[in-house]
């Protein structure tokens, strides 16, 4: 072979090789390219108020984790009327004459914690009202008190959002509101009602199928048929809207669903195993078009990360934290596995979602709601990096919900919502001095009966 | 009075940590203030029949943090195991000619845990447990990982007289006779009691007492008399006889209850129904009338009474974490609370922790539960102690010397003390940390679990 053919070739395998290396991944992102860009766009949701009276504090500690930033040492958190004034080192940071100055030593200030799968911000046990198979016509938004005991209790833990959603007791419980774990009335702490649909994919809803069947072909029908049902009404309000058809009759079933399709809410889905988040990933986000948020993931189903990563659609993983695999008999970390990918059974190695792409969840009363630092922490004891469990119960959670513009991270702008904690938050032995929602302090801690 | 009470409690508690640890946990156990029982006198141990015989093996672990399990630490230093017992622990020990060697440089040497209440792991549920370990039980690699190296299994009985089944487990990897360390150390009951109940309970133990002084009569004339018969034991009265001579532990059960995981009766009320602090004080009779601490059981408003426990010299097992909301009505007298090990250990009560019950959290280590809320991860309970304000060193303690004086077995188990059970974890970090994890665990002077050879966490990486 001569020198010219040869290199010729070598520079056609090169060529071939160059297309054939995969081009670096993209930063995972939710998919919701077509939601609202401001609140006041929304025509279905309801959002709550904020910028509230509160009091001007300047919330001093030796570590400041704004989470979306790097952490600041010996910083400074000042905040007044429910927003977030100033973030900074405190040298550099003036705090204003007529604020409070609080000092909290040594202690870490953090963002409050979000939690998108938690059933117990109601005074009674609003859990499963299985009338149908399908239950669109539900809603949370008149049953939020934030008086639950467990509530209660995670104001002491520094969780200040959560997702109170339905259970899953049938293949569609309702519609979640968003709410703020403490305030003066529940539409104070309101955030965003709908917050989301609640869909049982699999795995729970079996016991009240009704006619569509037990198994996941049936039951992904009902759900299907429910969401179409939707979106054609969602398309004849387009028309009408456009002045090419008559107004559609007001139908309360599917008036939520709508909102949908107008991508101004999401459906949080509870599957779990390979087959069933599947079904998720192919019927609501791919098929459908929703804007998609899983909040179990647990069992096998992150063999799917890749794909998952490629359409957008993010896990609030747990609260079972591990996958115990049968045929290795090791104690896989989900949300390790979720975000990293790996070599994960016939489809491997497959990409992971990354750290923008998983979240954090409790499931309360499953797990107690006050509980949630702890589910991150036994994340990152099987492996998920520290940072990244923090985002999960922080910024990533705030943006699978789209509720990052006020949540999630100290910064200028957001919603005062902070707890002052005298350690890392993760670890069980730290507690909570001070909780801050919307810029009022809603917990002050007593050593000798602390509220958590 | 009060502030005396308080000044002798402090006074004590001054002089316990300059006593030898042994005489420490006697010397705590029993005591008490203005309402101190008559402690019974416990019975010398038995020497050995035989010489003590010339160990065959030594291990030493070299060089590591050791926690002692009694609430001290000794850094860099050495635990030298004689066969299947601590043989001695410190700086510049001299090691017997071929000693097998574990470097625990940079690590963590601590007692085993031993858990006051389990299930699975191996063991059976009922007497004969000698017959019914399984020493080849994968959940007994599984317990070894959590770094569990004991548990209580069996049931510790309830009602209105003690009974009970159980016995002390050792996860002594395929060793059927190490398995099984004791039977039967722990009895229980439950209260509130009927005043019947209370009055038959009561005549019970006077028999039994009045049997106790017959037997030592009977030991007297024995000499003397050759003919002299021994007093029958009372009817029903096996397990209190057993309770009088520190053979076996009292547990008693609050009744009502305590956690509700569902959280159903959230607004308080009725869930503490029961399990309140009249409830305790009927278990602080109990114990007065036998002149012997007790273990009280999931109390759940121990910290509002801690002085009155700590005079009868009773332990407490709790799980920190687990929440029963106060009574709307009476806040301030009811619920429980998380610095409930803070409080009772401020006093001198010795607490053992457990994890939550219910449905998702439960007492074996499985693999089908909910990481964080089950014995796959005991020493995250001792962490919310110290949430609660528990010191963390002594925190170790609710996980090990407490725990062994919960189940009776502390004369073998719960610290790295010369001639206790060599059952020792080497960890990657502070025992109590979430992230940390067991490397090595010796259960008897063997080891039995290393966290590279067995498939569970070896892929996680710290």
């Amino acid at each position: 072979m001569n020198a010219h053919l040869r290199i010729a070739l070598a520079s056609i395998i090169a060529t071939i090789a160059a297309a054939q290396e995969p081009a670096p991944p993209k930063p995972f992102e939710v998919w919701r390219p077509n939601r609202p860009k401001t609140e006041a766009e929304h025509r279905i949701a309801k959002w709550g108020p904020r910028g509230l009276p509160s009091p001007g504090y300047a919330f001093v500690a030796a570590k400041v984790l704004p989470i979306t930033a790097e952490p600041i040492a010996d910083g400074v958190v000042i905040t007044r009327n429910g927003l977030i004034e100033a973030v900074g080192p405190l040298a550099s940071t003036p705090i204003p004459a007529d604020y409070q100055r609080i000092d909290c030593g040594d202690a870490w200030i953090c963002p409050g914690f979000i939690d998108l799968h938690c059933h117990v911000a109601s005074e009674s046990f609003d859990l499963n009202d299985t009338v149908h198979p399908t239950n669109p016509e539900f809603r949370t938004l008149d049953l939020v008190t934030l008086d639950h005991d467990q509530i209660n209790t995670a104001r002491a833990g520094g969780i200040t959002s959560v997702l109170y959603i339905p259970g899953s007791g049938s293949n569609m419980g309702g519609f979640g509101t968003l709410t703020k774990t403490g305030g003066n009335s529940p539409d104070e702490a309101l955030i965003r009602f709908p917050g989301s649909l609640k869909i049982a994919q699999a795995g729970n809803p079996e016991r009240q199928s009704g006619d569509l069947g037990r198994d996941m072909m049936g039951m992904s029908q009902g759900i299907r048929l429910t969401l179409l049902d939707g979106k054609r009404y969602h398309e004849a309000h387009l028309a009408f809207e456009a002045g090419k058809g008559p107004e559609p009759k007001f139908d309360p079933t599917l008036e939520l669903i709508r909102g949908l399709f107008r991508h101004e809410y999401f459906v949080s889905v509870h599957t779990q195993i390979y087959q069933v988040v599947l079904q998720t990933l192919q019927q609501l986000r791919l098929e459908l078009g929703l804007w998609t948020v899983i909040v179990h993931g647990t069992f096998d189903g992150y063999r799917l990360s890749e794909d998952m990563a490629d359409a957008g659609l993010p896990v609030a993983g747990g609260p079972r934290q591990y996958y115990f695999n049968p045929r290795t008999g090791e104690f896989e970390g989900l949300l390790s596995n979720w975000s990293r990918g790996g070599k994960h059974g016939w489809r491997e190695p497959v990409r992971g979602l990354g750290m923008h792409g998983i979240g954090v969840n409790t499931d309360s009363p499953v797990v107690a709601q006050e509980q949630l630092p702890l589910q991150a922490a036994m994340a990152v004891r099987l492996g998920l990096p520290h940072q990244w469990a923090l985002r999960g119960i922080t910024i990533n959670a705030a943006t699978f919900a789209g509720i990052e513009h006020r949540v999630g991270s100290l910064t200028v702008g957001k919603d005062a919502d902070l707890a002052i904690w005298t350690g890392d938050p993760l670890d069980p032995r730290s507690h909570v001095e001070r909780t801050v929602i919307n810029g009022v302090i809603r917990y002050q801690r007593n050593a000798r009966r602390p509220g958590w | 009075m009060a502030h005396l009470t308080h000044a002798c409690l402090l006074f004590a508690t001054l002089c316990a940590t300059t006593q030898d640890l042994a005489a420490q946990e006697r010397g705590r156990f029993r005591r008490g203030g203005q309402q101190r029982p008559e402690a019974p006198t416990p019975e010398a141990p038995k020497p050995d029949a035989e010489a003590p015989k010339k160990p065959k093996s030594y291990t030493a672990i070299v060089g590591g943090d050791v926690y002692l399990g009694t609430g001290q630490r000794l850094t860099g230093a050495t635990v030298l195991v004689a066969d299947d017992k601590v043989d001695s622990v410190g700086h510049n020990l001299t090691l017997p000619e071929g000693t097998k060697v574990i470097d625990a440089k940079g690590k963590v040497v601590s007692p085993g845990f031993t858990c006051v209440m389990g299930s699975g792991m191996g063991a059976g549920r009922n007497s004969p447990f000698v017959d019914s370990v399984n020493p080849f039980d994968p959940e007994v690699k599984q317990a070894l990982a959590a770094g569990i190296t004991s548990f209580l299994a069996g049931n510790a009985g309830s009602g209105n007289t003690p009974s009970g089944d159980n016995a002390v487990i050792k996860l002594a990897w395929g060793d059927v006779a190490g398995m099984v360390a004791v039977e039967n150390t722990v009895c229980g009951m439950t209260v509130p009691m009927t005043l019947a109940d209370k009055e038959k309970f009561a005549e019970l133990v006077k028999k039994a007492k009045e049997h106790r002084a017959a037997l030592d009569e009977f030991t007297r004339t024995k000499a003397n008399d050759a003919n002299a018969k021994p007093p029958q034991a009372p009817q029903g009265s096996e397990k209190i006889l057993k309770v009088l001579a520190g053979e076996s532990r009292l547990w008693i059960q609050i009744g009502g209850g305590g956690g509700d995981p569902f959280g159903m009766g959230r607004r308080g009320g009725g869930r503490s129904q029961g399990n309140d602090v009249d409830g305790i004080r009927q278990a602080l009779e109990v114990a007065q009338m036998l002149g012997v601490g007790v273990v009280l059981n999931k109390p759940v408003c121990a910290w509002l009474v801690p002085d009155e426990i700590a005079a009868t010299g009773s332990l407490v097992i709790l799980s920190p974490r687990d929440r029963t909301p106060a009574d709307p009505t009476n806040p301030d007298r009811t619920g429980s609370n998380i610095a409930s090990s803070a409080i009772l250990a401020e006093v001198g009560v010795g607490v053992a922790v457990t994890c939550p019950g219910g449905m998702f959290g439960g007492a074996g280590v499985g693999t089908g539960g909910i990481l964080g809320q089950d014995l796959n991860t005991p020493h995250i309970d001792a962490a919310f102690a110290v949430r609660g304000g528990l010191d963390n060193r002594k925190a170790l303690r609710t996980l090990t010397l407490d725990a062994a004086r919960a189940i009776g077995i502390d004369r073998r188990l719960g610290s790295l003390e010369p001639g206790k059970d060599a059952d020792i974890l080497i960890l990657d970090g502070d025992p109590l940390h979430y992230r940390t994890f067991v490397e090595t665990a010796l259960v008897n002077g063997k080891v039995v679990y290393e966290k590279d050879k067995e498939p569970f966490y070896r892929h996680i990486q710290r």
